[in-house]
């Protein structure tokens, strides 16, 4: 089966400096996955190779088994980019016309208007637009020429909380119905939402790929958490601001049996899988 | 192609015709400017060479504001950057600016021959008005080409004071507000040189029905050819900026 995305060995460089350096990155249909980095870690240069807005200078990247930025790269993609900006003369529906026009298709516009919200704005020019309405139709503008591979950079800045909530929605319905995502966020909760595997690149390399799946599987650490009455054993990491305690363990349950024969009082207990953030943040240590 | 074409075509056309910004000074001023000027100091025999300078300055300003200024302006906004995501080909966008251009220089020209017939009394006949606006689609091209090598050599903050400096006294050099016979020696001398001068020039033969001066077409050719250079080695180094 062709790859929606097919990278290898990618290498770009801005004079002395390597800012993707030697990645690998493969994106089936039917799968999003996150890209994930601090910043600075080359994210954005990498979706430019991607995206073919830059060329490499070492290693390939095909979509669908056409080269980035090839026309048939062009037409099988839907891109938002990180800032989004349209002239202000212009309506979201002539915008979307103009972006159907150019995928060599006839305009959805109501489906558009329909997923992200846009019934209020979408015959005003765009002068005067929120940063949130500019992004909700950055997004409606990267899905309407009925793209195979979505590629988001940061695509819901900006958003209040039920737009997006309903952009994670949208996306794991276009990712059910076949079409991949290549995602960015600094949102965890989203990357954990929407994604089902995980790239993380570092000073231009990628140091993390897996499923959240398999990172959990590998992990297998909870998170107990618990407010101790004094006095509390030594063994216990201190209370942070709330009182609360936190522990990371493979096995909680040995930790309450522990508190329970050594006759520690304790109340509120929640126990639960260790966040995204902690299980990268340790992954990434131990790598 | 075709509907890739008419849909850069529609954008280019809503863009600018929705700025009054750009489509008063562009199509309005040159007309108005004649009205308060040329059309009083030139009557006569002389009327309708003040006519013909009026509608070569309003194609120059075509060339200098929706490129000069609006090639700087688009260069850096991320809305290039996303069109460059789109497929098709992107020297499309290229012609429906030139196509666009065309329609506003025929508006503006319009113009310039509508103030000609109501407040200057001028009314070239079919042939002269035919040979007016042949020469000006012809001077349109060095215009252009050197309002694209200003929009992309000057940065989007420095596009605007840049065209004003240099379409304001390249106008006056040209003869264009003023007969040459009428401009000072040195000015003159320096005058013959400057593609305002070449497209009046042209613009005058034509009203006139003599051939075109082979000097002054020399001389934009020269004009087009620096601009193009300039063209290319700066959209190069900006290619190389955001695309390298």
């Amino acid at each position: 089966m062709l790859q929606a995305i097919e990278a290898k060995g990618l290498v770009k460089r801005f004079g002395g400096v390597t800012a993707v350096d030697g990645v690998d990155l493969q994106l089936a249909p039917g799968e999003a996955l996150g890209l994930l980095g601090p910043n600075g870690a080359g994210k954005s240069t990498l979706l430019s190779l991607v995206t073919g807005l830059r060329p490499t200078d070492a290693g390939t990247v095909t979509i669908f088994g056409h080269p980035a930025g090839s026309d048939a790269a062009r037409r099988a993609m839907g891109v938002t980019p990180q800032s989004a900006a349209f002239p202000p003369q212009i309506t979201p529906r002539e915008l979307i016309a103009y972006a159907a026009a150019r995928h060599g298709m006839r305009p959805d516009t109501d489906r558009l208007i329909a997923a992200f919200g846009l019934q209020r704005l979408i015959d005003r020019r765009m002068a005067g637009f929120s940063g949130g309405e500019v992004r909700r139709v950055a997004l409606a503008l990267a899905f309407c020429g009925a793209p195979k591979l979505a590629v988001l950079d940061e695509p819901t800045t900006g958003l209040d909380s039920a737009s997006q909530e309903a952009f994670q929605s949208l996306t794991r319905d276009y990712v059910a119905s076949g079409g991949a995502v290549l995602l960015t966020s600094h949102h965890w909760d989203e990357i954990e939402a929407v994604c089902d595997r995980l790239t993380m690149i570092d000073r231009g390399q990628r140091v993390l790929d897996g499923t959240l799946a398999e990172m959990r599987a590998t992990m297998r650490i909870n998170q107990v958490s618990l407010v101790v009455d004094d006095p509390a054993p030594d063994w216990l990491p201190a209370p942070d601001a709330d009182g609360r305690r936190h522990l990371d363990s493979a096995d909680s349950d040995a930790v309450v049996t522990r508190l329970v024969r050594e006759g520690v009082a304790f109340h509120d207990l929640l126990i639960r899988p260790l966040a995204l953030k902690d299980i990268l943040a340790t992954l990434r240590h131990e790598a | 192609m075709l509907k890739h074409l008419i849909a850069e075509l529609v954008l280019s056309a809503r863009v600018l015709l929705r700025q009054p910004g750009f489509w008063v000074p562009t199509i309005l001023f040159p007309a108005m400017l004649y009205s308060f000027f040329g059309a009083q100091m030139a009557d006569g025999p002389a009327g309708i060479y003040a006519l013909a300078s009026f509608a070569v300055y309003a194609v120059l300003g075509v060339g200098f504001y929706q490129f000069g200024v609006s090639v700087a302006q688009d260069r850096e906004t991320p809305f290039v950057l996303w069109q460059h995501t789109l497929p098709g080909a992107l020297w499309l966008g290229w012609a429906a600016r030139i196509v666009v251009a065309m329609g506003v220089v025929l508006a503006a020209v319009a113009m310039v021959l509508l103030a000609g017939r109501f407040v200057g009394g001028i009314v070239p006949d079919g042939p002269e008005t035919a040979r007016l606006i042949a020469a000006c689609a012809l001077v349109s091209v060095p215009a252009v080409l050197m309002g694209i090598a200003l929009g992309s050599a000057a940065s989007a903050r420095a596009a605007v004071p840049l065209s004003n400096l240099l379409f304001l006294p390249l106008a006056y050099l040209g003869g264009l507000w003023v007969p040459p016979v009428a401009l000072p020696e040195s000015v003159e001398a320096l005058s013959v040189w400057t593609p305002t001068r070449a497209m009046g020039e042209l613009a005058w033969a034509a009203v006139d029905g003599r051939a075109l001066p082979g000097r002054y077409l020399v001389v934009l050719a020269g004009w087009s050819l620096l601009s193009v250079a300039v063209i290319g080695l700066a959209q190069s180094r900006h290619r190389r900026a955001m695309f390298g």
